[in-house]
């Protein structure tokens, strides 16, 4: 998860064995032999014991399927490590991608999954659990209504007392269900409240005014499904649920109007008349998401234009590092230059600090109102306010990131031009200029391109640079989840993350899939020129 | 290419542009540094050069001001830090287990393999986040542990990456360790975990330092999944904690989020100074090899 701020690929051979003994070596040796079974034993046996309980928790959770499994996994662990000498390769992979495949397989596989669903606000849940909710939430008022005294029983427990206010029937609500009692049993004294029959102690008092919220979230089920709440202090009401599921027919019908609400197929229920119900969930709908992007307009135009914007961001952060890199790479190659080593140095500073630090201290930098800059220049630029100045911003400050990783890629490229080329260049009688256009740079590209390619491919995806600055903003005309300044990985996050506007799980998993085939083309075209595949014996 | 006809003062427009390039280059953090010194602790207050000196910013981060807000600095900082040992002892463990079986022995599906966890690699970490966010949530509802706002959930998520992002360079290193060695010690009697532990990783030392300091250096300065996996401001990482410092009052915290910063350095440059020696001669000592 963790990636360097440029891609490490290239920058090491893994060439260079050192045979000196130092205390880690040594430290490290002792873990060859007794030690390293002890430590053998002790993993295993912590593992048995923490998998085993988690696998007695799912049973106690009902999730037997996912017991099962889990004591499969185990079993398997069990199996390899407890055989000695055989399956060695596997001994030594299976650590590693145990966690691979939990943590980064599995999820490629779930945004895959979560692509072809809706799966946004509102379609969240299971069906089952959208019945369920739509079913409780939705309540009407019932026709009865009670004066009501909370009392305590000797346990303590709360019970209603309540009088019918039409038929004068007595009953007695607990949060377990509703009893009726002999009228008689209950007093209503000369203010009209109703006293608790013996065994009984009624609240009053601090007592009643403390057991405020308990009072308001109490229910006394009903035999038919409804349930009977409080309101206030001395009064209750029946109410009912909003709807009845029909199972047979799949639809769900409301008590009050009759009105008939059916399975849509795109995770909602919806009456004749288009309404759809608040609650729904989430359902398999294709290649929705993805058509999405093109058919509906709603979601292409923020798209095309994060996605123009995220193609220049990254061009240009690229393109103008290597340009300033390359040139003062250029200034430093002089032999006998004085102070080389003390530019060198200063100069690659900004790569030296983490990415995130210099973001947040520029977005200091760079505050329209108390900012530094805006101090420093003559004039006040809306540096992260206006669109254009935002982007402008974005570009600079990631140029001012980037250019330190050019400058060293290019000093250490220049170093490798045979002087000879150069010279023989100069002998022919070819300008400084001509020499650098038609010489000098031919073969620094060779070198460098692949570097660009995975320098692109990484802007491409610079969350941090967009999101830390200006968080994607200032918001865009058009009132979407993509502000001006959001490239496709940060709309993407707005889209899974930031409810403002409503979370879509479905879309942000589906652009992620298109973000994933063009980087991976990137990738793969920056791969294949360099030399790391030969490695592979 | 020097020439020699021109003289040392031809040069004064080199160093011009130099000087520049190197203001532009220094400026923000220099910057960072007289904030976190400033008296005026107001992002409107800080100026280039300081107009008081104080240590109260730093004093800020340790000890609560009189009805001021809760002070987390050393929670978050004691978070980062174990976190970031954590991820890189266990990232060098596994990186190191699964570079040994690529390197040592020849098993069926060994290439695909090896060019799957390529593959892996080019699917931007942070696409997985809605999944990995959901798949804690649910780890959670069944080992609380694991769940979200813990940070056993995110040193979890950082090794999912532990086999697959060094493979490449720890198995080159561990191709250029002779095979001899490890086949005389076979005839000794070695078991292949005791090659492992008394002859690789021995000699590996340099390349396990060079790959601990990245996880090291990776997790003190990751902030997108620790943002996504911790909810409360007593959990969270260093860049979290450094991150609310000015989200919520950029004007008024600016003070005490320069001397965070500052201070946030530290774990890595002792990291760095740990692991110098080794790093260094890894990558000076290579021609030593025979």
């Amino acid at each position: 998860m963790n990636v360097p701020r440029e891609t490490n690929l290239h920058m090491t051979s893994g060439k260079g064995v050192v045979y000196r003994a130092s205390w880690l070596a040594w430290l490290i040796s002792l873990f060859s032999g007794v030690g390293g079974l002890i430590l053998k034993v002790v993993l295993l046996s912590l593992l048995n014991g923490l998998v085993g309980w988690t696998i007695i928790v799912l049973f106690t959770q009902d999730r037997l399927a996912w017991a099962l499994g889990t004591a499969a996994v185990l079993a398997v662990f069990d199996f390899i490590y407890l055989r000695p000498n055989k399956l060695l390769p596997a001994k030594f992979i299976l650590p590693g991608s145990v966690l691979l495949i939990a943590y980064l397989i599995v999820p490629i596989f779930f945004t895959i999954n979560t692509a072809f669903q809706k799966y946004s606000t509102g379609h969240v849940l299971t069906k089952s659990e959208a019945i369920t909710t739509n079913i409780e939430q939705n309540v009407v008022q019932g026709e009865k209504f009670f004066m009501m005294t909370p009392a305590r029983d000797a346990s303590g427990a709360l019970v209603l007392v309540l009088v019918d206010d039409t038929s004068g029937q007595t009953y007695l609500g607990r949060a377990n269900g509703l009893e009726e009692i002999d009228p008689s049993s209950v007093q209503v004294d000369e203010f009209g409240d109703v006293l608790p029959p013996a065994g009984l102690t009624a609240l009053v008092g601090d007592e009643l005014f403390g057991a405020d919220a308990e009072l308001a979230a109490f229910e006394v089920p009903l035999d038919g499904g409804g349930v009977i709440r409080t309101e206030g202090i001395s009064g209750a009401y029946e109410s009912e649920p909003g709807f009845e599921y029909d199972e047979a027919r799949d639809m769900l019908i409301a008590t009050d109007t009759g009105v008939e609400y059916s399975d849509n197929g795109r995770g909602s229920y919806v009456n004749p008349s288009g309404d759809e119900l608040v609650v729904g969930w989430r359902e398999y709908v294709g290649f929705e998401n993805f058509t999405a992007v093109i058919t509906n307009p709603l979601v292409r135009q923020p798209f095309l234009r994060a996605f123009v914007w995220t193609i220049s961001f990254a061009a240009s952060t690229v393109l103008i590092s290597f340009a300033i890199g390359l040139f003062l790479a250029k200034l430093l190659d002089k032999p006998k230059f004085r102070l080389k080593k003390m530019y060198r140095s200063l100069l690659v500073v900004p790569y030296a600090i983490p990415g995130f630090l210099s973001l947040l201290v520029f977005k200091g930098l760079l505050n329209d109102d108390y900012g530094l800059i805006n101090k420093l220049l003559p004039f006040d630029a809306p540096w992260l306010f206006d669109p254009w100045w935002a982007r402008l911003s974005v570009i600079l400050v990631s140029v001012w990131l980037t250019t330190p990783y050019f400058l060293l890629v290019c000093m250490g490229a220049l170093q490798a031009i045979p002087a000879e080329l150069v010279e023989a260049a100069r002998v022919d009688g070819a300008t400084r200029w001509q020499v650098f256009k038609k010489v000098t740079l031919p073969l620094l590209l060779v070198v460098v391109t692949p570097l660009l390619i995975a320098s692109f491919a990484y802007n491409f995806n610079n969350f941090n640079n967009v999101f830390l600055l200006t968080g994607g903003g200032p918001s865009s005309d058009d009132q979407s989840v993509a502000g001006a300044t959001d490239i496709l990985i940060s709309y993407t996050y707005k889209l899974a993350f930031e409810a403002g506007k409503g979370q879509d799980y479905g879309l942000a998993s589906a652009i992620s899939i298109y973000i994933f085939f063009i980087v991976a083309a990137m990738s793969a075209s920056g791969f294949l020129r360099s030399k790391a595949l030969e490695n592979m014996k | 290419m020097s020439d020699p006809t021109r003289r040392k003062g031809d040069d004064w427009w080199r160093h011009t542009i130099l000087w520049i390039a190197v203001v532009l280059a220094v400026f923000p953090p220099l910057y960072v540094v007289t904030a976190a010194f400033n008296g005026d602790q107001t992002l409107s207050g800080t100026s280039l050069i300081p107009r008081s000196f104080t240590l109260e910013n730093f004093k800020g981060l340790f000890v609560q001001k009189e009805g001021g807000a809760e002070v987390f600095f050393v929670r978050w900082f004691r978070a980062s830090v174990i976190i970031a040992v954590l991820n890189a002892f266990f990232t060098v463990f596994i990186g190191a287990l699964s570079a040994y079986a690529f390197s040592r022995f020849r098993f069926r599906g060994r290439r695909m393999g090896m060019l799957f966890l390529l593959l892996i690699q080019m699917f931007p970490g942070l696409l997985n986040l809605v999944a990995i966010y959901l798949i804690v949530l649910r780890t959670g509802e069944v080992i609380p542990a694991l769940g979200l706002n813990k940070l056993t959930a995110l040193l979890l998520v950082y090794l999912s990456g532990a086999m697959s992002v060094n493979l490449w360079l720890m198995k080159g290193f561990f191709d250029s360790i002779p095979s001899e060695l490890d086949e005389s010690a076979r005839v000794d009697g070695a078991t292949p975990a005791q090659i492992f532990w008394g002859v690789i990783l021995p000699l590996a030392v340099p390349v396990l330092s060079v790959v601990g300091m990245f996880a090291f250096v990776g997790t003190l300065n990751e902030f997108i999944t620790a943002s996504v996996l911790l909810e409360t401001v007593d959990n969270f990482t260093l860049p979290l904690g450094l991150q609310s410092y000015i989200s919520t009052n950029f004007e008024e915290n600016w003070g005490s989020f320069a001397a965070g910063v500052l201070i946030a350095q530290i774990p890595a440059i002792i990291g760095f100074i740990f692991v110098q020696k080794y790093i260094i001669s890894g990558l000076t000592q290579g021609s030593v090899k025979g």
